[in-house]
């Protein structure tokens, strides 16, 4: 009802304030926002992103090997992350022309005249396996201790550390939401050097679809950003958050829901399915600066919740630390270590850059790995980090 | 809070509303009908820079048809080493005509034939044992031009070792003629239409639109830096798009020690046409630079150009940090080759966005980066 009364007020301004106009403006002010993300044109749907499902799959296949230490090997992971040598046990994966690695640290904005340090974050995530399959592996039969790799019980768990307490799966998965996913949706798919590419401004007004697609260029480019948050199979296509307590996301959804059950955000699900919505109905319209208030909406709630994530990590490992529940601060601290790496991929729309930045996130990260790593943290160290990470948010160290 | 975001959306909604039609020309700027002689600046391109640039590149892909053809008379270490070297003089000379896929080029996919690598070695290997091939295939991009002659000159180790290679099979030798003739066939003929109707035809199509002479030569010249100059020579083999690097990507990956200097002097050569370098010497000539500053006069926007030189300075600064062997820098630290991928796209950046917004050029080509 009230957004009913809204979109009269809005109508009757704009053509009140336009007569002149043709009947662009119009069109413009009936920007019907649909229910679901469903998009059709001579009912055909136009939102395709197969690309980032088969990369999610590829990622979720990779996360399930990652202590496998009989069956995997540290060969077999890298040739995953790079789909070399045939590495998936579906075809489809193995035949396809993508690949993780490809598109980490890969966004046009961040990396594009950046490839030296883009290779060391794919260096980063080779290493995790790397030391997974060496130094962990081969100490997988024996008690962890500050300064030496294993097991470490966390309930009925045993959980798999390297020297410094550091969980490699723990490091690898949740650093990709933010090299991976965050860096492509923010960084590339929604920023306007790729949206706006070329002619693809015109090509959209004038509905010039892809050659054998129903979309245009830019539709495709704001889809293949939706489904980096919604791309996993377990996630219904047009409503996504039907699925939010229920779904098999490792990634970047997952995290959403967790977040969005938190009643300090809750609603925030629901408010960047309604941007990503507006913002392609907006491209249907052609309504491009309605588009880019989306992308604005976007890139604050994703930078946020991995911020929120990371700073909800430390303060459980702080809590589990003080109470010598180690094995469970391990898992905190190490979730809470890959949250931190992938800050360096948020985007805050007021400076164009991270709300982190690279140097920041390294230093944290070194900050946590002095020493004996986890074994001797302290609690100030941790509260430091928080705080840190949570000074450019609007959210604060207790509500995370 | 809400509210403050839909009275913003209104005050969008209006702004959009209302804006006028002119938002859809190119660009936008200033400059839609600016007085700058695009015609005096086709000239120069054309007289000062492509047509002796040609004329240069010809004598020496005749002088390599020559060597190649007395070297088939009288296979010799001599006559091998005299060819080996002409391959290397004008294979560098080539690079100052490469950014010229235009015209009769364009029509004859004039690089392609010309600078196809990685070459694709077990099929040339397997051409010459059957001794049939027909070079004007585009099957066959990949089997001839400079990148085979580098593989059949280079590719066997020692010149005496290359000798007994050839003399076991004198097909060999056929197809290395066969290579260096159609390199200079194709180049007599882009010369030629040059030096014909096509010179008049470029220079008099001064038209500021989409199918002008300077819209689609600016599309290619900037395209040729991007693909070719920063993607072929140093992207590619450094990995930077795949973050797997592969050495076989170099240009000239048999010679190796001229790999650098190849791309040098494409960066040279691309530099001196931004600025109207004119080849036969004399001062420089109506260019992309002089275009830039007189439009910089009607604005006081920052400076493109300081900052289009400003970035050249930089690759070439980084450059001298790279070995004379690409493949061995690639080999042994990769991160200088990315490191100049890095500058060259900073270029990119100023050419492709920058430049050609200032010119009001519509960009025609786009990333193929798909998912």
């Amino acid at each position: 009802m009230k957004k009913l009364f809204f979109s009269a007020i809005l109508g009757g301004l704009t053509l009140a304030s336009c007569s002149s106009d043709d009947d662009l403006s119009t069109e413009k002010a009936e920007i019907e926002v649909p229910a679901t993300y469903s998009f059709e044109r001579n009912n055909t749907s136009t939102v395709s992103y197969s690309g980032q499902t088969t990369r999610i799959e590829m990622a979720s296949e990779i996360f399930s090997n990652f202590l496998n230490f009989d069956g995997a090997s540290e060969e077999l992971l890298l040739d995953m992350f790079a789909n070399e040598n045939a590495p998936f046990s579906s075809a489809d994966l193995n035949q396809s022309s993508k690949s993780v690695k490809s598109k980490v640290a890969a966004s046009k904005l961040y990396f594009s005249s950046n490839t030296v340090e883009s290779a060391e974050i794919r260096n980063d995530f080779e290493s995790f396996i790397e030391v997974q399959f060496n130094e962990v592996k081969e100490n997988k039969d024996q008690l962890a201790e500050a300064g030496k790799a294993g097991q470490i019980a966390q309930g009925d768990k045993a959980r798999y550390v390297n020297s410094k307490g550091l969980e490699m799966d723990q490091a690898f998965t949740k650093g990709l939401i933010g090299g991976l996913l965050v860096d492509q949706m923010l960084n590339n798919y929604l920023s306007q050097e790729v949206l706006d590419e070329a002619d693809n401004r015109a090509n959209n007004d004038a509905e010039v679809v892809n050659e054998g697609k129903a979309y245009t260029t830019m539709e495709h480019k704001w889809d293949e950003a939706y489904g980096y948050l919604y791309g996993d199979p377990s996630i219904p296509s047009k409503n996504p958050n039907a699925a939010l307590s229920d779904n098999d996301d490792n990634l970047l959804f997952k995290y959403l829901a967790k977040v969005d059950n938190d009643e300090d955000f809750s609603g925030i699900a629901e408010e960047v399915f309604e941007a990503f919505k507006t913002g392609r109905a907006a491209i249907v319209a052609g309504d491009y600066e309605l588009r880019d208030e989306q992308v604005e909406i976007i890139r604050t709630n994703i930078s946020k919740i991995v911020a929120i994530r990371a700073v909800y990590y430390l303060k459980a490992g702080k809590e589990q630390l003080a109470n010598g529940e180690y094995g469970a601060a391990f898992h905190s601290l190490s979730e809470g270590y890959g949250f931190i790496y992938s800050l360096r991929f948020t985007h805050n729309p007021e400076t164009g850059a991270p709300y982190i930045s690279s140097n920041n996130v390294t230093q944290y990260l070194e900050d946590l790995m002095e020493g004996n790593g986890f074994w001797d943290v302290t609690p100030e160290t941790l509260d430091t980090i928080s705080e840190e990470i949570a000074a450019p948010f609007d959210f604060t160290v207790e509500e995370a | 809070m809400i509210k403050i975001s839909k009275l913003l959306l209104i005050a969008t909604l209006l702004f959009a509303a209302c804006s006028t039609e002119d938002d859809g020309d190119n660009g936008g700027g200033t400059n839609g009908g600016d007085n700058f002689d695009r015609g005096e600046m086709l000239a120069n391109w054309a007289d000062n820079i492509i047509v002796p640039s040609f004329v240069s590149f010809q004598v020496e892909t005749q002088n390599l048809e020559d060597l190649a053809r007395a070297f088939a008379e009288n296979p010799g270490d001599t006559e091998l080493n005299a060819l080996s070297s002409q391959y290397t003089a004008a294979y560098q000379e080539f690079q100052t005509v490469e950014m010229f896929q235009i015209g009769k080029a364009e029509e004859l996919n004039y690089r392609r034939f010309l600078n196809t690598y990685p070459t694709k070695t077990e099929e040339i290997e397997s051409q010459i044992a059957s001794g049939s091939y027909n070079l004007e295939l585009p099957s066959n991009f990949a089997q001839q031009g400079f990148p085979a002659l580098d593989y059949l000159l280079y590719g066997y180790g020692s010149t005496e070792e290359t000798l007994e290679v050839f003399t076991a099979n004198p097909e060999y030798i056929n197809y290395i003629v066969a290579v260096a003739e159609r390199i200079n066939n194709l180049t007599s003929e882009v010369t030629a239409s040059w030096q014909g109707d096509y010179r008049d035809t470029f220079v008099n199509n001064t038209s500021s639109s989409s199918t002008g002479s300077v819209d689609r030569f600016t599309n290619d010249y900037v395209m040729y830096f991007e693909k070719i100059l920063r993607s072929g020579k140093i992207g590619y083999p450094a990995g930077a798009f795949t973050g797997s690097p592969s050495p076989e990507n170099v240009e000239a990956l048999y010679a190796g020690e001229i790999s650098k200097d190849l791309y040098l002097q494409a960066l040279d050569s691309f530099e001196d046409f931004f600025y109207g370098v004119k080849i036969n010497g004399g001062e420089n000539g109506a260019s992309y630079f002089q275009y830039l500053k007189y439009l910089e006069n009607e604005t006081d926007e920052e400076s493109i150009t300081a900052s289009i030189a400003g970035q050249f300075s930089a690759i070439r600064a980084q450059s001298s940090e790279l070995d004379n062997n690409l493949k061995s820098q690639v080999q042994t630290d990769n991160s200088k080759m990315l490191a100049a991928f890095d500058e060259l796209q900073k270029e990119v950046i100023l050419l492709k966005v920058d430049m050609m917004q200032a010119l009001s050029i519509s960009v025609d080509y786009v990333d193929s980066d798909g998912d």
